[in-house]
């Protein structure tokens, strides 16, 4: 409830924003709508956006809940379509599996670091998602560069999801991969290890788990996640690689899952009220000049209207 | 070897000011018990507000002004989260990052038709002044407040053991603060001085980057000197590489300060002991 209220809220703050370039907050709100879910063009464009922004926000989830502060999903998502990409000349099925694991190895790097020297993930992580951008701007103006060698972006895929319509089957996928991650942490021992480790780790370590092995579980299951979002915005959306490829979308999941409140199946509501979000601001941008980086604001309103209303607040 | 190093330096000194004020600032935030990621947030607001700031009065003292101004903002939000209603200091410092860069980005759309974002070279002499300050001075200071003064020993009581201090937020308050106005100034630098202006996402990873050199250098102004130092030398490298084209892809060479500094974080040798009380 507190989480409806607190996107509804940020919606209403987010349409004063109009006010400061001079135009009226209804308008802005109405072209929001409109541009969101007013059309069957832009419900699809809604959904779309909700794809990558789900497996994503699962991503984020997975970690929180066990104590992994992995902010590290942008890079992984990059890693995930380069990745891909390569693969894609064998097949989608390939091209997928190789998404999830460049995912899951690139946020490993950030668990080795830790495990070796101590290094703490939430500063690694960052440090590699700015990696990653450059290894992808090296990647569409070198290696992968498109044959033509005429713009800074790879040539198309060799292969694609299967489509319906203007959707692919990535909205299948990231259903699958929501419902799985419920019942990985809710249904089995390994998800009560690593919730109990998020709780409290040292008292985790008491109760006989390896808290060790739930950090590289959790950051390499996070991974995958971000990784396979990175694989299929490729596969089904843009088809191939540029160098604004990944969008915010690793960053974006860290609200969603906020919003979700970590729950892999709240995470579906969550992550079609941001795709509805960017979707409609995206319009905001095309017809009123307004920037679309009003999303990226309303994102930020979110968690902090959430922690107002008492969530991300410490327990002691 | 020697002489390219010896060539980087002055450029190392310099490129690596704004960097230098973000890690003193976050130095003493972190010795108060609170990791500031939303120092990414605040530099950049600040670089933006600096812009403005000197726009309007075209003078540069009042573009540091206003980009301090900017940064004490976006520190009261932090603020009044992480030390008002004790939220968690990731989330929080997340959230502030996005809205930073929603913030200016959405101002920098709704001004990009004016000239307001191509500001003159600034003087010389003020230039030299804040590097002056923030390689010499500052780090003296903080050696005297931190270390030296009873006002110190109570910050750093509140990162290190909160529960004997009475007023706790009053000491994370003034760390904020402290923050606020080096951090600040750094930001304002970044856009007056080392460029001609302000850009989207301009600070590129240097508050992340001062938060690792905060770690690398164990929470002491020394550290914090010697780390930024290091990595200053690292990154002005990458020009002479690149001047000197010895092959090595351009967008490798960007990646270059993010990997050193990845390579600064694993460096951290031996008994690392963070205050106690950190992110708490």
């Amino acid at each position: 409830m507190r989480q409806l209220a607190a996107a509804l809220l940020a919606v209403v703050l987010l349409s004063l924003c109009a006010l400061a370039v001079g135009r009226s907050p209804v308008e802005l709100l109405r072209i929001l709508t409109l541009g969101s879910v007013g059309s069957r063009f832009a419900i699809e464009g809604t959904l779309l956006k909700s794809i990558p922004l789900l497996l994503t926000g699962l991503s984020v989830a997975l970690a929180f809940r066990a104590g992994v502060w992995n902010i590290g999903g942008e890079g992984q998502f990059i890693t995930g379509a380069i990745a891909a990409l390569i693969a894609s000349h064998l097949g989608v099925v390939p091209a997928i599996l190789a998404s999830m694991l460049a995912g899951a190895v690139w946020a490993s790097i950030a668990t080795l670091m830790r495990l070796w020297r101590n290094a703490p993930e939430v500063l690694t992580t960052i440090l590699l998602n700015f990696t990653a951008i450059h290894l992808l701007g090296w990647c569409v103006n070198g290696p992968l560069q498109e044959r033509s060698a005429q713009y800074p972006q790879s040539d198309l895929a060799g292969a694609s999801l299967p489509v319906a319509g203007e959707l692919h089957a990535g909205i299948v996928i990231a259903l699958a991969a929501s419902v799985a991650s419920w019942f990985l942490l809710y249904r089995t021992a390994a998800g009560l290890r690593l919730r109990a480790t998020g709780l409290n780790a040292r008292a985790a370590a008491w109760a006989g788990i390896n808290v060790n092995a739930q950090l590289v579980r959790a950051m390499a299951i996070s991974g995958a996640f971000a990784g396979l979002a990175g694989g299929i915005e490729l596969l089904g959306t843009t088809h191939r690689l540029f160098e604004r490829f990944a969008a915010g979308y690793g960053y974006s999941g860290i609200a969603v899952a906020l919003l979700a409140q970590l729950h892999p199946l709240a995470t579906v509501a969550s992550a079609m009220f941001f795709g509805a979000l960017a979707t409609g601001a995206g319009e905001l941008q095309r017809t009123a000049g307004i920037s679309s980086s009003i999303a990226v604001f309303g994102q930020a309103v979110i968690i902090l209207l959430l922690i107002l209303f008492g969530s991300w607040r410490s327990r002691d | 070897m020697i002489d390219v190093i010896l060539h980087a330096l002055p450029i190392a000194i310099i490129a690596s000011t704004p960097l230098l004020l973000a890690v003193e600032g976050e130095l003493v935030v972190q010795r108060a018990g609170m990791i500031n990621l939303g120092i990414e947030g605040m530099m950049l607001v600040a670089a933006m507000t600096g812009v403005i700031g000197q726009q309007l009065t075209r003078s540069a003292a009042a573009g540091f002004v206003a980009g301090i101004a900017g940064a004490m903002v976006v520190a009261a939000l932090f603020g009044v989260f992480a030390i008002r209603y004790r939220a968690d200091q990731i989330v929080t410092g997340t959230a502030v990052n996005l809205l930073a860069a929603g913030a200016t980005g959405f101002v920098y759309q709704a001004l990009r038709g004016g000239a307001l974002f191509f500001v003159p070279p600034m003087p010389e002499q003020v230039q030299r002044l804040v590097v002056l300050l923030a390689w010499l001075v500052v780090p003296a200071a903080l050696g005297l407040l931190l270390w030296m003064s009873r006002f110190g020993l109570r910050l750093r009581a509140a990162g290190e053991n909160p529960e004997v201090l009475a007023h706790v937020a009053r000491y994370r308050w003034c760390a904020l603060a402290i923050e606020a106005l080096l951090a600040g100034t750094g930001g304002a630098f970044l856009s007056l001085a080392l460029s001609s202006g302000f850009a989207e996402n301009m600070t590129a990873g240097r508050g992340f980057i001062a938060l690792s050199i905060v770690i690398f250098g164990r929470w002491n102004v020394r550290g914090a000197i010697i780390g930024t130092a290091l990595f200053g030398i690292a990154a002005a490298l990458q020009y002479t590489l690149q001047a000197m084209n010895i092959g090595l892809p351009y967008h490798l060479l960007l990646a270059l300060p993010y990997v050193v500094t990845l390579l600064i974080l694993c460096g951290i040798a031996g008994r690392v002991r963070a205050p106690e009380a950190l992110g708490r």
